[in-house]
């Protein structure tokens, strides 16, 4: 999952939470039966676990841009200063 | 938000702290109900009335208790415990009670009922005090909601009387 793709579900996840509580408790207290509240309640909880736990192909349309390998070439990783590779080809020619 | 494991556990504990919360608001819905129940019990009959060996007053009463209840239950109501009490005062205490008769209703279709009992529990003074004594019969109940806290009330009903001798 990349960045754009983390936030979202976050947001997602609070947001669908959220909304499935309202409408359980209004729909609970108006036919005046708590079953139905936990009912209406638990299916969202499911459903927005399956939509925002997955790593779904959704949450990966803005991949993260490494740096070119030409361009790591250019600045490459500073060495120690008596490096074993020096030494070895020095010792082959 | 970056694995499976890190997304699975912050959606199950914003779900569970939503639901406490949805358990909260459930148990403060009850505070806008407004119960109004009503009961009444008859006496048909003293079945007997006597001294037992150890001097306290014995009696046993056949009961007709009839009572509404429907109101006491809202959404958020698992069961109402409900018991019978005769309240009667004597020289040495402001207040006796004797449970009579108990009862669970586990729903509002049962909460409007009709009994012909006799006590189900013995109506035992301790001392000598029950002959022509006035007494209160109350209906006492508890509300036992499915969350929050439990509340109780009661009905006095007044104006009962055992007789002047044994028998």
């Amino acid at each position: 999952m990349d960045w754009q793709g983390q936030k979202v579900a976050e947001q997602l996840m609070q947001l669908m939470l959220v909304i499935f509580a309202v409408v359980a408790f209004i729909a609970g207290y108006v036919l005046g039966s708590f079953q139905t509240m936990m009912l209406v309640y638990t299916a969202g909880v499911v459903l927005t676990s399956l939509i925002t736990v997955p790593n779904w192909p959704f949450f990966n349309r803005n991949p993260m841009k490494w740096l070119d390998p030409n361009e790591a070439e250019k600045h490459p990783k500073p060495q120690p200063a008596n490096s074993g590779p020096k030494k070895k080809t020095s010792s082959k020619n | 938000m970056h694995s499976f494991g890190y997304r699975a556990n912050a959606l199950l504990t914003f779900a569970i702290t939503i639901l406490a919360l949805m358990c909260a608001i459930a148990s403060v819905s009850d505070n806008f109900n407004s119960p109004s129940p009503t009961s009444q019990v008859q006496v048909l009959n003293i079945n007997w009335f006597q001294k037992k060996p150890d001097g306290d007053d014995e009696v046993s009463l056949t009961l007709n208790i009839s009572a509404n209840l429907e109101s006491l239950f809202t959404w958020n109501t698992k069961q109402v415990f409900v018991f019978l009490a005769a309240e009667y005062e004597t020289p040495k205490n402001m207040l006796n009670q004797v449970s009579l008769w108990d009862g669970i209703i586990p729903s509002k279709e049962h909460a409007k009922f009709w009994i012909h009992t006799t006590n189900k529990y013995r109506f035992i003074d301790q001392g000598s005090n029950l002959r022509g004594k006035d007494f209160n019969l109350t209906l006492h109940w508890h509300v036992m909601p499915k969350t929050g806290k439990m509340f109780s009330d009661k009905i006095v009903m007044s104006g009962y009387r055992l007789p002047q001798l044994y028998r």
